[in-house]
């Protein structure tokens, strides 16, 4: 986990990949989380150190967060996904419509993943959780692939999660 | 890059004998009453096993929260019922995520350990993966690639294919290839994270940006299936303890019409003159003291039977001799030097022989590189040469 003090400046971080789709399109069938995080993943990583890990690590963040828009199941509206690169790091910006309901929800896991007591937590939801919540999928990025998580809430009724992933340290 | 075949199904399997469950391929599914089936074959081998549970992930390419929730729950579950038992997730240093989730479960339940497996794949693996090895395949790749670069068209190496080298080492061979044969993608593949490092630092002074080093375990490769239209792997089935499963790796990754090319030796068909007794002596004695390893370098003449048995047909065999005589006679001397320090000063040490032995094993080497550099001398070192192609 990061603090915001090391993070640069959102100029620094320069596009690579977006997709946009509508949300009705994109919850028809479950395996297009798994089709478009691969495929992104294997985009962006082309010229990193290692591509092809890179790739397999990229998808499975990628995945949860595409898993965790699924989820959220709101039909109307669309669905953005722009990945940006910073030297070791990509940032995915995923934007998705979120009722109301939920902001709270979100706003709340989002933080837990900077508590101090988020890896306690985390072992937590393996330890007694039949099925992961969102807030235990957030927590697995932040746990197990270092991964700095924010929410933007500007663009209402979307909410964006917005996901920092040194990964190019990481796979070594 | 290729576009197709997105979700490889994945694969679960119980080993009553091993004690092991082994999942692989892609498991990422909406709910747990997916995978229903594979949980409750995971249930029945925990009932069925008696001291220890092997939990083989180590060809798991993808798991999503929600199959990793579910597994670890039957695991977690198991611990606190089964206190008799306990359990070891083999996990793949290539797929880090892997080790770092199922790492959680020891936190939660001792019982579960987890072990990367790719360090003890193959007995040799230390000698081969050792950075002292470097300077022998620069030199060797060398040597070879005069023959090589002329042998490859009529294996079937065309300009514009997608290419895959496996077992790269030092990646060398790669950037010949990538010149010479102006590939439209190629990925190259070692286990050795120093040589790869080596690889990239090498293209990167070149300015060469087109070349995909990845580390991997070539036995357990992360790539996916028929991407290649021409795959190499040279020198390395004779170090592998499991050459056929290498080979059945090749196999997949090719494209259907596609080729794999390999390259191995005959150890013990090293000849040089003169004092070709000793030379011929020492060989010989390279080739038991590798098998000690669990090494085939006498491989070379069994290409064909390999390629044959992985399923190849269209097979190519062929064989060529580096010699003294293939530019600079130092170049060949190097090579044995090398073969010399790794050969006598590290394996037959490992193996316990005593230094009378070694006196001899060295002197052949000695008398090798005497035969490449005496002014009318002969030195040789055969390779043999073979590809098949995959049925398309």
């Amino acid at each position: 986990m990061h603090g915001a003090e090391n993070q640069p400046t959102e100029a620094a971080f320069e596009p690579l990949l977006q997709f946009e789709m509508e949300m009705g399109a994109f919850l028809s069938d479950w395996n297009h989380c798994d089709q478009l995080s691969t495929f992104m993943a294997r985009m962006i990583s082309h010229n990193r150190t290692d591509p092809v890990r890179h790739s397999n690590f990229f998808s499975s963040a990628l995945n949860e967060l595409l898993e965790v828009s699924f989820r959220s199941g709101s039909p109307d509206g669309r669905i953005g996904c722009a990945v940006y690169r910073w030297g070791p790091t990509e940032r995915v910006e995923l934007t998705f419509p979120c009722p109301p309901g939920q902001r709270q929800f979100y706003r709340e896991a989002v933080s837990k993943t900077r508590d101090g007591d988020a890896h306690a937590r985390y072992l937590d939801s393996i330890s007694t959780d039949l099925a992961p919540s969102r807030e235990a999928v957030l927590l697995d990025l932040s746990i197990n692939f270092d991964a700095n998580v924010r929410l933007d809430e500007s663009d209402p009724p979307s909410i964006t999660l917005v996901v920092d992933l040194p990964l190019e340290g990481v796979v070594r | 890059m290729s576009t197709t075949a997105f979700a490889v199904p994945f694969k679960a399997e119980f080993d009553p004998n091993s004690q092991e469950f082994a999942i692989s391929g892609v498991v990422r599914p909406r709910s747990a009453d997916e995978i229903a089936a594979t949980i409750s074959m995971l249930k029945g081998a925990i009932e069925e096993v008696r001291g220890v549970l092997y939990v083989n992930v180590k060809r798991l390419v993808q798991m999503n929260n929600t199959a990793y929730h579910a597994f670890a729950r039957v695991l977690l579950d198991a611990c606190r019922t089964r206190s008799d038992i306990r359990f070891v997730v083999v996990t793949s240093s290539v797929v880090g995520w892997t080790e770092r989730m199922f790492a959680h479960l020891n936190k939660i339940e001792p019982q579960v350990t987890v072990e990367v497996y790719d360090s003890k794949f193959y007995p040799g693996q230390s000698f081969v993966e050792n950075t002292s090895f470097i300077p022998i395949l620069r030199t060797q790749t060398k040597m070879t690639w005069r023959h090589e670069r002329a042998i490859l068209p009529r294996h079937g190496l065309r300009p514009g294919m997608t290419m895959a080298d496996i077992c790269c080492g030092i990646g060398d061979f790669a950037m010949l290839a990538r010149k010479e044969f102006q590939p439209a993608r190629i990925v190259a593949l070692d286990h050795s994270k120093a040589s790869l490092a080596y690889a990239r630092d090498v293209a990167s002074g070149f300015g060469v940006t087109d070349i995909e080093y990845t580390y991997g375990d070539a036995s357990e490769m992360l790539l996916e299936d028929s991407q290649f239209d021409f795959v190499t792997c040279r020198h390395s089935l004779q170090i592998f303890n499991q050459p056929d499963v290498l080979l059945k790796e090749l196999f997949r990754i090719c494209k259907p019409g596609g080729r794999v090319y390999i390259t191995n030796e005959k150890n013990s068909h090293c000849l040089g003159e003169p004092r070709a007794q000793s030379i011929q002596w020492t060989y010989n004695e390279v080739a038991k003291l590798f098998s000690h390893f669990e090494m085939d370098v006498e491989l070379g003449p069994k290409s064909k039977r390999y390629l044959v048995d992985a399923g190849f047909d269209d097979i190519i065999v062929e064989s060529f001799m580096v010699t003294n005589l293939d530019g600079d006679p130092h170049d060949f001397a190097d090579i044995i030097a090398a073969w010399e320090n790794v050969y006598a000063g590290e394996m037959a040490v490992k193996r316990g022989d005593p230094p009378e032995f070694i006196d001899r094993f060295r002197q052949g080497f000695r008398d090798h590189i005497f035969a490449a550099l005496h002014p009318k001398g002969y030195a040789g070192w055969p390779i043999w040469a073979a590809s098949g192609r995959k049925p398309l």
